[in-house]
């Protein structure tokens, strides 16, 4: 009578642990997986540093494909009109996406060594939305343009 | 866990001399898991994993940062201009969300 108490008690203990697992839930206890949405106004707040964008559509010249067959791989090409001198040059290219769940794609850091204001890059949108892209000089004059994109399929699960 | 990634670094420019302006390429073999998707047959959610920054050296000096995010597409390929001054290496570092390095270098011959 009692092995057969201790027997189902050990079971059930058994079973609770293996339930509980540890290792099962280690990578969302340590924070791995944390999926963090990152809205279009963060994270331009966060690029803007207080400032606000100037509009630039007359300076950056945007290249995209306003309907891509796949939206998983849209190429985006941004160059930007500057002489990048000592003086004057872009210090920082962003491209933003507006309705994405992260709304960051792909920010760079440029210095006079580059020589021109040039960028390309594959980004993936999620529905039909305007790319944006910033353009901040090293006086902090940000420049602002955007394009309207047509996405048939989700590219962002 | 190191894993050995496939990455490059190339000048796509052929014939170019002291003070004229490349345009380099990279690239590197890598997904990028937003963290939202979730598996097709056990149902669990994948974990966010991506490149986080790429920093280009051009002869020991950092000449250029990338900052990237989930939103950049799988696989990322990325064209940016570089002003060549000298002879030398261009080396290209990617670090990915688990702070995993990837190096590559090419060597600059200018005309």
């Amino acid at each position: 009578m009692m092995q057969r108490r201790n027997f189902i008690k050990t079971s059930l203990l058994l079973s609770a642990v293996a339930l509980f697992n540890p290792e099962r839930y280690q990578h969302r206890l340590l924070g791995f997986e944390e999926a963090i949405e990152l809205t279009y106004q963060q994270v331009l707040k966060e690029f803007c540093e207080g400032r606000t964008a100037v509009d630039g559509s007359l300076l950056i010249s945007l290249t995209i494909p306003t309907q891509p067959g796949s939206s998983v791989t849209i190429p985006v090409e941004v160059s930007v009109e500057s002489p990048m001198n000592e003086e004057d040059y872009i210090r920082s290219i962003a491209i933003l996406t507006t309705k994405n769940k992260v709304n960051k794609a792909v920010i760079v850091e440029y210095t006079p060594a580059n020589g021109i204001a040039y960028l390309f890059a594959n980004i993936k949108l999620s529905q039909t939305q305007d790319v944006v892209v910033l353009a901040k000089t090293n006086k902090g004059v940000i420049y602002k343009a955007s394009k309207k994109i047509l996405v048939a399929i989700n590219g962002c699960d | 866990m190191a894993r050995k990634r496939r990455a490059a670094i190339k000048i796509l420019d052929k014939n170019y001399a002291v003070g004229d302006v490349v345009k380099v390429q990279i690239i590197i073999i890598h997904p990028m898991e937003t963290g939202f998707a979730k598996d097709k047959h056990s149902g669990e959610a994948k974990p966010r994993f991506y490149v986080k920054e790429i920093e280009i050296f051009y002869n020991n000096t950092q000449v250029t940062r990338f900052e990237l995010d989930v939103s950049a597409s799988q696989n990322p390929k990325i064209k940016f201009p570089l002003k060549i001054t000298e002879a030398g290496m261009l080396k290209v570092r990617f670090i990915n969300s688990e702070d995993e390095v990837t190096e590559k270098t090419t060597k600059v011959k200018p005309k």
